[in-house]
C-alpha cells in the first residue's frame, strides 16, 4: 500500500494572482481535485497526506465532500520550502511506500500512477529525455551539457518512505537543499537504484499563466473522452 | 447491477418510456421518483409485467423542494448498490406572459425544470462519475424560439439545454454522456395545459418521444450525446 504525499504548499507567485495556481480552474475544475479524482481509483493508494497551507484546508476539505472523494486525506502543514513540506509531509506517513506528487502536475492518468507503482524497484521516478540543446553559462556560454546523458525530472515518485525520511534528516543536518527528492536520495544513497519510468510529453507543470491556457489544451486531447 | 432513475414517470413522457424501457432490459433496477403515488403505482405495475416488481422502487418526492434530492439518491445507491442512468423527464408549465408572471410561479418553474434536474445531476454524478453512465434530459423546442406567453416555461428549457451542452463537456472525463432531447407538441397533460383547445389525437404521442429516449439511452449508444435533439412528427392535415 502507498500514501500519497501531495504537495499543495504553492503560493502562485509566478502567476500573479490571489489565487494559488493549484485552486485555480482548469477545464472547469480546481487544479487539484484533477489528481486527487484520479487517484480516488486507485485502491493501492491508502491516503493522502495534503501538504497546504493551513488556511486552505477548509476549502480543500469542502471540495473533497462535494467530488465525493472516498480516500481519506490528512493535512500536513506547509513548510516554508518545498523540502520543508515534504518533510513534514513524511512525518505523517503511516505506509512503507511513498508517492510524492505536486498539485501544478494534474495531467497524471491513473495508469501512470499505476505504472510507478508497479515498477520493479521500490524507488522510483518518471523521466523524459530533454528534446532540446542545452548550455552552461550566464552571460557567456561556459560550457556544454550532453543531452542524452540527462533526464527531465517529472513527477510523481515513488519512495521507500523509511529511506526517504532517514536522508531528509541528513539533509536539514547538512542544510543541504535539493529541489527535489530523487536527487536527494541520490546523493546520500548512490548504490540505491532509482529506476526512470518512461515520462509522459502531457505532464505539464503549471508554472505560469500561459501553462493555464496550455493546460486547457492537454485536457482536451488526453483527459476529455468525447471527441 | 445497473440502475436507471426516472422523474415524471406518473404520465405522458416519462410513464411512456418507463414502460418501455421495461421490455427493453438495459438495467437491472429502476428508480422512479414522483409525488403522486398512485400515479407511480400505476405505471409500476404497468412495468412489472415485463421485469420483476423487486427491481422497481418508488420514491415519493416532490421535485418542487429540490432540497430533498441528496437524500432520495443516497437511499437509491444503498438500495440498488449503483446509478448508471438518469431521465430527467418531469415538468412543470404555468403559462403566463411577462406582466402576469408572479415571482412564485416563475420560481415554482424553475425548481421543477431547472433546480430538481440540476440538483439530481450533481447527487448522481458523485456516483456515477467512477463507472460511466448516461444523463438524458427532456427539454423542448420552447427553449429553442421565442414563445410570447410562456416566459417562465421557455426560458426554463434553454436553461436545461445550455446546462446540458456544459455538462456533457465537464463530465466526459467520466465517461458520463449527457443527452438533451426537446420534443415538440406531445399529447400529454402538460400540453393541455399550452395549448388547451388543440386535439390531441392529431399530434406526436407520448409513444413515439419515448422510443427516442429509449434508443439514446441504450447502453450501446455512443454518439449522440451533447446536442439538442429535437423530436417533432410530421403530422397528417
Ligand atoms: N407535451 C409536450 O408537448 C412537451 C413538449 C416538449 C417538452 N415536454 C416536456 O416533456 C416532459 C414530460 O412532460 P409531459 O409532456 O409528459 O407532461 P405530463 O404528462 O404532464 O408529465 C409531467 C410529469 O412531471 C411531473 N411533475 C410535475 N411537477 C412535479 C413536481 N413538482 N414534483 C414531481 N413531479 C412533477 C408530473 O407529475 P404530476 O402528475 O404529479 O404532476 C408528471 O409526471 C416535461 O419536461 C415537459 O416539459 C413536453
Amino acid at each position: 500500500m502507498f500514501t500519497l504525499l501531495f504537495l499543495s504548499g504553492g503560493t502562485g507567485s509566478r502567476m500573479l494572482n490571489a489565487v494559488p495556481k493549484q485552486y485555480m480552474l482548469l477545464a472547469g475544475k480546481p487544479v487539484v481535485m484533477h489528481i486527487l479524482e484520479r487517484v480516488d481509483q486507485l485502491p493501492e493508494i491508502a491516503e493522502v497526506v495534503m501538504v497546504c497551507a493551513k488556511e486552505y484546508e477548509p476549502a480543500i476539505a469542502l471540495m473533497l465532500n462535494q467530488y465525493g472523494v472516498r480516500t481519506p486525506v490528512r493535512f500536513a502543514p506547509a513548510g516554508s520550502t518545498r523540502q520543508e513540506s515534504v518533510r513534514n509531509g513524511l512525518a505523517m506517513v503511516a505506509t512503507d511506500n511513498v508517492i510524492v506528487h505536486e498539485a501544478a502536475r494534474p495531467f497524471v492518468k491513473v495508469e501512470d500512477f499505476q505504472r510507478l507503482m508497479e515498477a520493479n524497484e521500490p524507488n522510483a521516478m518518471l523521466g523524459e529525455a530533454i528534446p532540446f540543446s542545452v548550455l552552461v553559462g550566464h552571460e557567456y556560454v561556459e560550457g556544454a551539457l550532453e543531452r542524452s546523458s540527462l533526464v527531465n525530472v517529472q513527477l510523481p515518485q515513488k519512495f521507500q518512505t523509511q529511506l526517504l525520511r532517514e536522508v531528509h534528516e541528513k539533509a536539514m543536518a547538512d542544510g543541504a537543499t535539493f529541489t527535489e527528492d530523487a536527487a536527494m536520495l541520490h546523493k546520500y544513497h548512490p548504490e540505491v537504484p532509482i529506476k526512470i519510468c518512461p515520462g509522459m510529453p502531457y505532464n505539464l507543470k503549471l508554472t505560469t499563466r500561459i501553462d493555464m491556457l496550455v493546460g486547457e489544451q492537454i485536457y482536451d486531447e488526453v483527459f476529455r473522452k468525447r471527441k | 447491477m445497473a440502475t436507471c432513475i426516472i422523474t415524471g414517470v406518473g404520465s405522458g413522457i416519462g410513464k411512456a418510456t418507463a414502460i418501455m424501457l421495461s421490455h427493453r432490459g438495459y438495467y437491472d433496477h429502476y428508480a422512479l421518483i414522483g409525488r403522486n403515488a398512485a400515479d407511480m403505482a400505476a405505471t409500476a405495475a404497468a412495468m412489472s409485467c415485463n421485469i420483476p416488481a423487486a427491481a422497481i422502487h418508488t420514491y415519493n418526492l416532490d421535485l418542487s423542494a429540490p432540497e430533498g434530492i441528496p437524500e432520495v439518491v443516497a437511499s437509491i445507491v444503498a438500495t440498488t448498490g449503483s446509478i448508471d442512468a438518469l431521465l430527467n423527464i418531469a415538468g412543470y408549465t404555468d403559462p403566463q406572459p411577462l406582466l402576469t408572471t408572479s415571482l412564485e410561479s416563475f420560481e415554482l418553474t424553475y425548481r421543477v425544470n431547472v433546480y430538481a434536474p440540476f440538483m439530481l445531476m450533481r447527487e448522481c454524478v458523485k456516483y456515477m462519475k467512477t463507472s460511466g453512465g448516461k444523463i438524458l434530459n427532456v427539454a423542448s423546442t420552447a427553449g429553442m424560439t421565442p414563445r410570447p406567453g410562456w416566459l417562465s416555461y421557455a426560458s426554463s428549457k434553454a436553461a436545461l439545454i445550455s446546462i446540458s451542452e456544459t455538462l456533457t463537456a465537464e463530465l466526459s472525463e467520466y465517461g458520463i454522456m449527457v443527452y438533451c432531447v426537446s420534443p415538440g407538441r406531445c399529447a400529454t397533460k402538460l400540453r393541455r395545459r399550452l395549448a388547451p383547445d388543440e386535439d390531441p389525437s392529431t399530434i406526436m404521442q407520448p409513444e413515439e418521444v419515448a422510443e427516442v429516449i429509449c434508443n439514446l439511452i441504450n447502453p450501446a449508444e455512443k454518439c449522440l450525446d451533447g446536442q439538442n435533439i429535437v423530436i417533432r412528427k410530421m403530422i397528417n392535415r
